[in-house]
């Protein structure tokens, strides 16, 4: 058995090793470095990025286009999820519906978006709402079922008012569901702007990474990928770091 | 309740139909927002050898890719999720990685392969690997245990044991990743078509769409959810035919239930 | 010592069904400690013999079924089945039924009883046959083309003494195979077995919970004690055969259902 901190270096190992073979392949020459520019190149670069203004600006531009998307899609979605899932009417008639919805190619529908909204801040906002909220409402149904009724019923039989069964019944069991759901839910979210971006847009880093691929600027190209990468990876973890968490006191 | 919840839902997908004719007919929706139905089948049908041809570049990439995504995702997975050791190791990277949004890496495969096929294929094949092998580890990792013992009991070999109860008890589940990394890869050709290409579905909606020819554009974008729904109707004409496999294992409920945020598609 | 009755029943010049254990240990080795499960077992079962084997839970009964089954090595001394060394699973000698019933649910009921016979390339109408007959041996014979989701718990457990017969082995060994079944029909699976039993022959080592049902089906009743798993007591059950539910309610079943209990009472 390896441990848990040997798994960390393990881990750890593999993504250097990754990291190790890029540089190798590059610096070597056995892959052409206008195509595959060294890792250590690509990190250098990645730092320079960070200085520039107008890629600071992209990224804000980002941030707030994520974040208005987000604030908009997970607690309308959230609030259509209850609704369906606390009526079990409506449940049985919009739950197909929704995964019909679900499965769809939301991507395909970003032209649309263009069309309605022109190019700018609302057209890609909007395009991220309306790939995030299927997801949101379809984990909060999730959540909302995997309450587990003994709970209520036992929290009923001990006299729990509403409010008590909203706050120590539903939340809590909810809250791994929750936390779940705003965890995928931003990735595609993420996944919306950045497509949005790289489509058709004026600014954002989603923009620039594709501005940088028609003008094969590898070296910026690839420090805009792992700076993506590493900005969502790291989200992703938080919110798992967060889970683990609650799931500690929970138990 | 007076009404079935199937005819309350049979009459909302009628009047959202007869919506979508009616509202941009009569100017309630300019039809540059939403071309009516009408015109959007008409506009298909008089280029129907336009899309056509567009439809078997798109389901040529789709196909390459569908053997990289689904054949290397499955393989992978059922590495992966029979060796313990790789999978305490690798799993939880896998879907670390899963969280970054992978249409970034466009741009990389068009520098790389240039704006023909190969960068579609590279791209749609890397988008639906990875649902695929999450899918099919989680899926060898719910075979039930006790079947290989009995198996052994009965003096299986180690082939005999893959060949007669691993396959068949991972096939649910191997086809519930094929169907989220098939939609995905269909999602990445048609995606990556309508940002840089010259052929392809997705190249006519956006050549449609800078000419704000609406009712063209709806006519590709409704001929990829039709691919898109065949193809899911397909996957689970052929689920419901291993139906027995769904219920004798923990496997199907799995897919359907619990697991289900981790393996879904990000086809956002 | 019994009687030498039951002898009758045997092919003469045949060890077929005799099961020799002698001084065997099983320590389990993990990354931070080694647990002793079982300590030197010796156990002679003549042919024929219908033994239980009771204990605390964890005092190594299925550890010890697994070794009989050739699915797990012992540490040290030597189990003979026959008068030949076990070293791998060996369905010509030794029939293995499970407290999970472990049927394949892609099979139907006469495909998991053929199971084992299709592993070693038996020709379809000789399986078919053998199949039938065991199925037949059951009770079930109605019921070959279901597949397990369509059988209660009390019938899988039927076909899966039935896989357990197919080859004909000497030796049947069960681990609990009736624990997850209602009280019910574990009473009327315990008649089944016996009816089986005595129609075969066979030897047969059986795990249970219940003390009831061990006095109830035993020839032989092995009681073990816990960490390190020992042998603490081997009675011999006078009871006449065939058995009746009113021998459940008489004294020499109480009295020996007591002296089982203060055993386990004592090692637990
Ligand atoms: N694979 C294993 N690794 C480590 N310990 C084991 C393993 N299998 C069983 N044990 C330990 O051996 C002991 C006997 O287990 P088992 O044979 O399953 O008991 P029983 O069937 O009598 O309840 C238990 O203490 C159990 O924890
Ligand atoms: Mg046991």
């Amino acid at each position: 058995m390896i441990g848990s901190l040997g798994l960390k270096l393990a881990r750890f190992a593999v993504v250097l090793s990754v990291f190790a073979l890029w540089e190798v392949l590059s610096r070597t020459g056995m892959v052409n470095p206008r195509l595959l520019p060294s890792a250590s190149d690509t990190i250098a670069m990645l730092g320079q990025l960070l200085q520039r203004a107008s890629v600071r600006s992209d990224l804000a531009v980002t941030a707030s286009e994520v974040a208005v998307a987000f604030v908009l899609a997970v607690p309308c979605g959230a609030l259509i999820g209850f609704a369906i899932a606390e009526n079990r009417y409506f449940a049985e008639v919009a739950k197909p519906l929704l995964f019909f919805a679900f499965s769809i190619p939301k991507s395909i529908f970003l032209p649309m978006f263009i069309l309605v909204f022109g190019v700018g801040f609302s057209q890609k906002v909007g395009f991220a709402f309306f790939s995030t909220i299927f997801i949101v409402i379809m984990s909060t149904t999730v959540a909302v079922d995997s309450v587990k009724t003994e709970y209520l019923t036992v929290a009923r039989s001990y006299g729990a008012t509403t409010a008590q069964t909203a706050f120590r019944v539903y939340l809590p069991s909810m809250l791994p569901v929750l936390l779940e759901t705003v965890r995928i839910s931003m990735i595609f979210n993420l996944t919306g702007v950045l497509l949005a971006e790289m489509y058709a847009s004026r600014d954002g880093i989603g923009h620039q990474i594709a501005t940088w691929g028609e003008n094969f600027q590898m070296e910026q190209l690839l420090a805009g990928v792992l700076m993506i990468a590493i900005i969502a990876m790291t989200f992703n973890e938080l919110v798992r770091w967060v889970e683990t968490r609650c799931s500690h006191w929970r138990t | 309740m007076t009404i079935s919840s199937t005819t309350l839902r049979r009459m909302i997908v009628v009047s959202l139909i007869l919506c979508w004719e009616i509202l941009p007919r009569f100017h309630v929706i300019p039809e540059l927002f939403l071309p009516s139905l009408s015109s959007t089948l008409l506009a298909g049908w008089t280029d129907a050898g336009e899309y056509g041809h567009a439809l078997m570049v798109t389901l040529y990439e789709v196909a390459v890719s569908m053997v990289f995504a689904c054949g290397g995702g499955i393989i992978a997975g059922a590495v992966v999720g029979s060796l313990p050791r790789p999978r305490v190791l690798i799993m939880p990277m896998v879907s670390s990685l899963y969280a970054v949004p992978l249409v970034i890496l466009y741009p990389v495969f068009t520098v790389w392969l240039g704006i023909g096929s190969e960068s579609k294929i590279a791209f749609a094949s890397i988008y639906g690997f990875l649902p695929t092998m999450l899918a099919t580890a989680a899926g060898i990792q719910t075979i039930d245990p006790q079947l290989l013992i009995a198996a052994r009991s009965m003096g299986a070999t180690l082939t005999q044991r893959v060949t007669r109860v691993i396959i068949p008890a991972a096939i649910p589940t191997v086809l519930s990743g094929l169907r989220v990394g098939g939609a995905l890869v269909i999602v990445g050709v048609v995606v990556s078509e309508m940002l840089i290409s010259s052929a392809g579905i997705g190249y006519l909606i956006s050549r449609y769409r800078t000419i704000l020819d609406s009712a063209h554009v709806f006519a590709g974008v409704l001929l990829v959810l039709v691919l898109a729904v065949a193809f899911n109707a397909i996957i689970r004409f052929v689920e419901r035919r291993a139906a027995i496999w769904q219920t004798g294992t923990h496997a199907g409920a799995d897919a359907a239930g619990g697991d289900a945020p981790a393996i879904l598609p990000a086809t956002a | 010592m019994q009687p030498l009755a039951n002898v009758t029943r045997l092919q003469p010049a045949s060890r077929a069904g005799s099961i020799q254990i002698k001084n065997v240990g099983q320590v389990f080795k993990t990354s931070t400690q080694s647990v002793e499960a079982l300590s030197d077992v010796s156990l002679d079962v003549k042919p024929g013999k219908f033994v239980v084997l009771v204990g605390p839970s964890g005092c190594g009964k299925s550890t010890l079924l697994m070794m009989l089954a050739g699915l797990r090595k012992q540490t040290s001394g030597t189990i003979l089945i026959n008068g030949a060394p076990i070293v791998a699973p060996d369905p010509d000698r030794i029939g293995v039924v499970f407290q999970e019933p472990s049927l394949f649910p892609w099979l139907t009921a006469e495909e998991n009883v053929e199971f084992p016979l299709t592993l070693r390339g038996v020709d379809k109408a000789e399986r078919r046959r053998k199949a039938q007959e065991a199925l037949l041996l059951v009770g079930l014979d109605g019921f070959a083309k279901r597949h397990p989701h369509e059988l209660s718990g009390g019938m899988k457990q039927r076909v899966s003494i039935a896989r357990g017969l197919v080859q004909d082995p000497p030796v049947l060994l069960m681990d609990e195979p009736f624990a997850a079944l209602d009280e019910q029909t574990r009473m009327t699976m315990g008649d089944e077995l016996l009816r089986i039993w005595a129609a075969t022959g066979k030897t047969v080592v059986f795990v249970t919970h219940s003390l009831t049902e061990a006095v109830y089906l035993a020839d032989e009743v092995v009681v073990m004690s816990a960490r390190p798993g020992r042998i603490v007591d081997h009675l011999t059950v006078t009871l006449p055969r065939p058995r009746t539910y009113e021998m459940l309610s008489g004294d020499a079943f109480g009295a020996m259902r007591d002296r089982i209990w203060r055993h386990i009472r004592k090692s637990a």
